[in-house]
């Protein structure tokens, strides 16, 4: 029998031993953010999707100065030294820059263009993380070449058996919140019934993921190329193993959400509105830190792994 | 029945007597009661035209009711009378009514009628019409469609005399109808076992500048009656927490399970009511200058730890009003807080209104009870006392409410923070009307009738948030001392009374002494924008060609140029402040009469920044982002906003892979 503290332990130790992918991972995320921001340092905001793209790399100039409206204004002191709602809505309300619009865009793409990078560079990384050395970059890349259509695949299943049943239990609570809305006067119950609901998903959601995390963990670590048989193998495996691998996720998931909260709330109360500096190393520091969360089920799924292959050879 | 309930239906009786013996009235008989029991004071303030009689039963089940309407009326229209309009706003709800068909073209007050839900369904029907000393009159009745000859519509029947009613003379009609509420709309009606009565009998139009003004109900404008008195009878299941306009005389519970309760009320147009099994009481008092007024806060249970939020911000409101406009003059105010989820939520009747909270309202968020009972109370002076007519000139009650409920909001909270202020984020009143105004500025004028609006858009816009930036405008322009001097004149002035938007304007000329006829016309009568920028600013030295000049901060003479630039069609005189950077300020009047101007300076200076309206009274322009340039960039602000995206991009990107990867 697999102890659970002992398995978050050795996933945090993994972690720990492997920083480097960590740190690789959250400077990608960095560099796609300043991407999607960089719409704000440019003297305009272009107004179509691939404009703003070759803008945030530096490829694009612009002939408009919707930042210069920003930067010569007096009006603009209100954003910089606090946050006015009313000095914001104006900005995002006005017609000629739309920059809203504009950054939203840029925001969309690059976040999926983060998680697009994960898919591909996650093999290296759990294989780096059953590694007992430090691996290559060629073993890396290979990793990640021979198991990106893999992956894609259990994405795919993924999103079919989770997504559906997610929006069955999605559908169900609002349901139920709009039964309840209707019949009772106390406009409470329904945001309880709400919550009740996305709380259960979450919770059902942290199940299959941790199923799919040790599926995709078989199939780079066990080179396995058929990808439902991972799924089988997974599934017995997670089942075996439910309220250990559950309390693990669980733990880890309230502390990232700890940590996100927590970030926000220092961010808010400890930093002055003009500090920029402040705010920018609290809000990445628990970018950072939510992260390594993500990073640390990943390796608690890659020690549960190996600890089974263990104990069937034994 | 004990002695005590025989007392009180001893009591009503005496007070409804006019009710049973309506059969036997003439004319000669007839007067409007000169009752001041609803009122601190001894005699009547109101002319009063009207006294409605009515005896309702409600069914919470069906949600109808009927009644029987006592009307008299006094002619002090100075000319006989052989027709009179009424309106049955209840038939609004009805799919070809004009009120529906506005607002399934525009959407009003968060309905979008994409389909029909019967449950929408409204009726006020007159089952039998009868004239003191005319008879029967059911037959003549005649439905009128003055505003658009939708010939469906049936919110306004008229009746003609057989003979016209004489000057200062009375008539007595008595009418009995059938209304049927629908699922609130447009804060009338039922929702689950909460009903809200307004605008639920057949009531008389206004003899208004020589003819009836009686508009047909439109899906944004609201309403325009006479003072009078109203005594009401409401007979509902005896489970019901009751509360309603004026004061509560009698409670006599009936053996059928049912419950009768009588209201009177002194020098109000209108009577509203509200009943549920759910409503906590909790009651205040504020001391006015002319006595007590009783403060009845009608709470859902799920709120009640709001209770005394709403009870304070009545108080302090209460009390800014009396200090600035004039006394509050009834013995009762009631506040409800109607049933979550309604249509009921903010709106206004005489000593009643309806507030609207949820259960999460943090004390920084105050849109929600703060504001919505700040302007709701304000109503009782801007439409319950100064009556001004509510379909032709909606801004004279609504605007002038939306800046007087700003002042308030920022004399409790601050002007920057009225709003709100919470986790960092503040927004203040003035701003938000500006914001408001803006959406859509220059499709309808101020002084335009509620359902010639372009859209729900525009109508909102211009008379909630165009009327209340512009008075703040004049506030800024004429100073507050003599802004708050006038507004304290026009409602002494005109209260009890229906004014004209002359009428008010006059008064704000006036006690300034400013002759404002240009502004006005704008302003309030015109679509004109007003956007004044600071277009361009250099500075070189006045020895540019020389070859190798070496600049010298303090010694070196700058040509400094500035271009103001008026952008909209609003021509107003505007101040020009213009900053160097010795530390020198020189100011500019402007008379805006051009399309731009420029100034020059030669000075041991440059210049460093230049802005329009710099004590920031014109919160009409349109654009502040240009209203001032500063030279030297300052990047903090585009810095701080890419730090906010870089921030939510990273995160968006970091959740999507959390569940996905």
């Amino acid at each position: 029998m697999l102890k659970r503290t002992s398995l978050i332990y050795s996933g945090l130790s993994v972690v720990r031993r492997n920083q480097r992918y960590l740190f690789w991972f959250y400077a990608l995320n960095l560099l796609l953010g300043l991407f999607a921001s960089s719409v704000w340092s440019a003297r305009t905001i272009p107004p179509d999707l691939g404009a703003q793209i070759l803008a945030s790399v530096g490829l694009s100039s612009a002939d408009g100065d919707t930042t210069g409206a920003l930067q010569h204004s007096f009006y603009s002191d209100k954003l910089l030294h606090g946050m006015d709602l009313n000095v914001l809505l104006e900005l995002f309300s006005r017609p000629d820059l739309a920059p809203l619009q504009a950054t939203s865009m840029a925001m969309n793409v690059f976040g999926i263009v983060f998680f697009l990078a994960s898919i591909g560079l996650m093999p290296g990384v759990l294989l780096g993380y059953s590694s007992d050395h430090r691996i290559s970059r060629g073993e890396f890349f290979r990793a990640c070449g021979t198991n990106f259509w893999r992956l894609v695949r259990l994405l795919l299943l993924f999103l079919l058996i989770a997504g559906a049943v997610a929006g069955l239990l999605l559908a169900a609570g609002f349901g139920l919140a709009d039964a309840v809305d209707n019949a009772a006067n106390d406009d409470r119950l329904p945001i309880l019934v709400q919550f009740a609901c996305l709380v259960l998903t979450i919770l059902i959601l942290t199940i299959f993921r941790a199923w799919f995390d040790l599926a995709q963990t078989d199939v780079v670590l066990g080179d396995q190329a058929a990808v439902r048989k991972s799924l089988g193998t997974s599934l017995r495996g997670a089942w075996q193993h439910f309220g250990q691998l559950l309390g693990c996720y669980l733990a880890i998931t309230v502390a990232a959400a700890i940590v996100l909260v927590a970030g926000i709330l220092l961010w808010n109360k400890l930093v002055p509105p003009g500090n920029l500096g402040g705010a920018f190393l609290i809000g990445q520091a628990t970018l950072l830190l939510l992260l390594a969360m993500r990073f640390w089920q990943r390796a608690t799924m890659v020690a549960f792994w190996e600890r089974q292959k263990l104990e069937a050879v034994a | 029945m004990n002695n005590r309930a025989l007392l009180h239906v001893l009591l009503i009786s005496l007070l409804v007597v006019p009710a049973t013996i309506w059969g036997q009235a003439s004319q000669g008989d007839l007067s409007i009661p000169a009752t001041t029991s609803a009122i601190n004071a001894a005699a009547p303030l109101s002319p009063r035209v009207v006294h409605y009689e009515i005896q309702a039963k409600y069914d919470a089940r069906s949600h109808i009711l009927e009644a029987t309407e006592l009307l008299t009326y006094h002619n002090l229209t100075g000319q006989p009378l052989d027709t009179f309009p009424f309106h049955l706003y209840l038939n609004g709800f009805q799919p070809s009514a004009t009120w529906m068909r506005e607002g399934k073209r525009e959407g009003t007050r968060g309905q979008d009628f994409d389909s029909w839900n019967p449950k929408s369904y409204g009726e006020e029907k007159i089952e039998k019409f009868e004239v003191s000393g005319l008879g029967d009159l059911t037959s003549q009745l005649q439905y009128i469609h003055p505003d658009d000859d939708n010939q469906d519509d049936r919110t306004v029947i008229q009746v003609r005399l057989p003979k016209p009613l004489a000057p200062d003379a009375y008539i007595q009609f008595k009418i009995a109808f059938r209304d049927q509420f629908p699922e609130t709309l447009a804060r009338t009606g039922w929702n689950r076992d909460f009903v809200l009565g307004g605008q639920w009998f057949p009531k008389v139009g206004v003899w208004w500048h020589g003819a009836w003004n009686c508009h047909q109900f439109h899906a944004y404008t609201e309403f325009f009656a006479d003072f009078g008195v109203y005594d009401v009878q409401l007979t509902l299941p005896s489970y019901e927490v009751v509360g309603a306009t004026g004061i509560e005389v009698g409670d006599v519970k009936n053996p059928d399970g049912t419950k009768t309760l009588t209201y009177h009320a002194d020098d109000v147009h209108d009577f509203a009511w509200t009943a549920s099994p759910h409503y906590k009481d909790y009651y205040s008092t504020f001391q006015s200058s002319m006595g007590p007024v009783k403060i009845r806060i009608m709470m859902q249970p799920s709120h009640w730890s709001q209770a005394e939020r709403h009870a304070r911000i009545t108080r302090e409101t209460m009390e800014r009003f009396e200090q600035w406009y004039g006394p509050y003059p009834y013995k009762t105010l009631t506040v409800v807080d109607p049933e979550p989820g309604s249509q009921a939520y903010g709106m206004e009747y005489p000593t009643f209104f309806t507030a609207g909270t949820s259960w999460f309202a943090p004390q920084g968020i105050r849109e929600g009870p703060e504001i919505v009972v700040v302007h709701e109370f304000g109503h009782q002076y801007w439409y319950g006392m100064v009556a001004t007519n509510e379909f032709e000139d909606a801004w004279m009650d609504e605007g002038i409410n939306q800046y007087s409920e700003a002042e308030v909001m920022d004399s409790i909270f601050g002007s920057s923070t009225s709003i709100m202020d919470w986790l960092g984020v503040t927004a203040g009143e003035d701003d938000g009307n500006r914001i408001g105004y803006i959406a859509a500025d220059d499709l309808d004028p101020m002084a335009w009738n509620g359902w010639r609006y372009a859209d729900s858009e525009s109508y909102y816009a211009v008379t909630y948030g165009k009327t209340a930036v512009v008075l703040k405008t004049l506030e800024g322009l004429l100073g507050q001392d003599t802004m708050r001097r006038a507004m304290h004149t026009y409602f002494l002035r005109y209260r009890f009374t229906h004014p004209t938007k002359e009428d008010f304007l006059k008064t704000i000329e006036e006690i300034s002494g400013q002759n404002l006829e240009g502004f006005f016309n704008q302003a309030v009568y015109g679509t004109q924008v007003l956007d004044y920028e600071v277009f361009k600013v250099t500075s070189y030295p006045v020895q540019w060609f020389r070859g190798e000049l070496e600049e010298t901060k303090g010694q070196t003479e700058y040509i400094s140029n500035v271009w103001i630039h008026r952008k909209g069609d609003f021509v107003l005189p505007v101040e020009v402040e213009i900053r160097f950077d010795n530390g020198e300020k020189v100011r500019e009047q402007w008379d805006g009469r051009d399309r731009w101007t420029r100034y020059t300076y030669q000075k041991k200076a440059q210049v460093v920044s230049a802005e329009v309206d710099p004590d920031h009274k014109i919160f009409l322009d349109h654009d502040n982002f240009n209203n001032s340039y500063v030279v030297k960039a300052n990047r903090g602000v585009t810095r701080k906003l890419a730090n906010y995206w870089t921030f939510l991009t990273q995160l968006f990107g970091q959740l999507l892979t959390w569940w996905l990867v």
